[in-house]
């Protein structure tokens, strides 16, 4: 099977689990491979475009520069337990484990971007707002509880014993943890926000240049969220050919 | 055979199960006012910063219990393997959810109203008509715990470690229902206006009704099949 850039059919494929177990492995290392090389390109354009291009902000100073990653972190946690979701609904219906082994990716690089997340927003918000967390902010209240739940799920994951029991019970919590988030942001929401917002309905409140670093950051996080949930589907996939093949 | 008859023959067995193993509530209400009474404890009971954190210690003993409950609620089915019997039965899957539901909601209540009525009297507040919405609270919420927990609970009802496990899983998915109730709560003991009361209500109510559609439907996956 060769692969050609820009990808062909079989990246329609992968969509529809009907595929043989190694083609899928190979296509989606070939993925990750592939996306490589755009996303060390990508990196580099982000840290000189969040360093260097980008004004510094004048109220906040250099600080504000983090916010290009942190939100580019933060639309990619929202993306990857959005795979959760969809990973766990489509394992209860059709039962396909390429499914499952999708929410799983997802929810480990989605534990992983939130991490981030909350690592990078005290930084920003300490000297800004003189507080390492708020409490009554909705958006970090509702991060940190999606935290909550999808570390909880991976609990849940690595006690359970490999099985379809396993995929459908990973799948049921993985549905009801997404389902709460809306939930979780409304009953927080009537405590006052104190989160700035940035991007409203009339337009970014942002200089030119600020958006132009945003974006590519935003892109660049996209990529490696891809990236690294391709390559633990593929891990995944070829472990689980590993145990077929040692129980036939 | 009648869907609403069935649901009443399971919760009438669960209820009868609890009745004959009565030190099981009494375990759970005892734990309950031991949470009460470490609280007093650790907070100073005259000050009034302790009336302010009154609706927290109260909701923190009515959680804990919960879990007991939750957990207790499978695996009474597990260790005879009642719950393959429930499973074969031509009861729908959904009304073995709400039996189990509504028993443990059935518990639910009336622990947590012993509990309650343990709390007003060590934490020194008058009775009240005003008591009367927190009742309403701890019933809507405890309609929710139960919802989610018995799903929950049915999960990890199979798993070793599941007495840790629960809390870690329910726990931030019951965090809507938490909210409006502490705070709700609050309002009615610190005896402020009651402005938001109607919204920790409309809240409960809301969420609620979402779990119990979500349990409802989803619960059909974690049975075995």
């Amino acid at each position: 099977m060769s692969f050609t850039w820009p990808p062909d059919l079989y990246f329609l494929i992968m969509l529809s689990p009907i595929n043989t177990s190694w083609r899928l492995a190979r296509l989606y290392l070939r993925i990750a491979d592939w996306s490589l090389i755009p996303l060390y390109f990508l990196m580099v354009v982000a840290l000189y475009g969040a360093f260097l291009y980008a004004p510094t902000e004048r109220e906040m100073g250099d600080v504000q520069r983090i916010f290009y990653f942190h939100v580019g972190v933060a639309w990619n946690c929202f993306l990857a337990f959005f795979g959760v979701f969809l990973g766990g609904v489509a394992y209860l219906i059709t039962r396909k484990r390429s499914w499952d082994h999708l929410a799983a990716s997802c929810v480990e690089v989605g534990v992983v971007f939130t991490t981030m997340v909350l690592t990078t927003g005290p930084i920003w918000a300490r000297p800004i707002w003189n507080t390492w967390w708020p409490w009554g902010d909705p958006r970090i209240m509702t991060t940190m509880v999606l935290w909550l739940i999808y570390v909880a799920y991976l609990m849940l994951r690595s006690s359970l014993p490999e099985g379809e029991t396993k995929y459908k019970y990973c799948a049921v919590f993985g549905i009801i943890g997404f389902l709460d988030v809306p939930i979780v942001w409304f009953s927080i929401r009537w405590w006052r926000t104190i989160h700035p917002v940035v991007i409203t309905s009339s337009g970014a409140e942002l200089e030119p240049e600020m958006i132009h670093a945003l974006f590519v950051s935003v892109i660049a996080m996209t990529v490696l969220c891809v990236t690294l949930v391709m390559l633990r589907m593929a891990m995944r996939l070829n472990s689980s050919m590993a145990e077929e093949l040692t129980h036939s | 055979m009648n869907p609403i008859a069935l649901t009443w023959i399971l919760v009438g067995k669960d209820l009868k199960i609890e009745y004959r193993s009565w030190q099981a509530y009494l375990t759970t209400v005892f734990f309950a006012l031991l949470i009460l009474v470490i609280f007093n404890f650790a907070f100073d009971p005259g000050s009034p910063a302790t009336r302010e954190a009154a609706s927290g210690i109260l909701w923190v003993a009515l959680l804990f219990p919960g879990i007991i409950r939750l957990n207790r609620s499978f695996q009474v089915e597990m260790e005879e393997g009642t719950l393959y019997g429930l499973i074969l039965s031509p009861a729908d899957r959904g009304v073995l959810f709400l039996g189990k539901l509504l028993a443990n909601w059935l518990f639910l209540m009336v622990v947590d109203l012993m509990v309650f009525l343990a709390f007003v009297i060590v934490y020194n507040f008058s009775f009240s008509t005003q008591l009367l919405w927190i009742v309403l609270l701890i019933v809507l919420s405890a309609l929710g715990f139960s919802a989610v927990g018995t799903l929950l609970g049915a999960m990890v009802s199979t798993i070793r470690t599941r007495e840790v496990l629960l809390p870690v899983l329910l726990f931030p998915i019951i965090l809507p229902i938490i909210l409006p109730a502490v705070s709700g709560t609050q309002e009615i003991l610190l005896a402020q206006e009651i402005q938001s009361l109607n919204r920790s209500v409309e809240f409960l109510l809301a969420f609620d009704v979402i779990y119990l559609a979500a349990g409802f439907v989803l619960f059909d996956y974690v049975v075995a099949d």
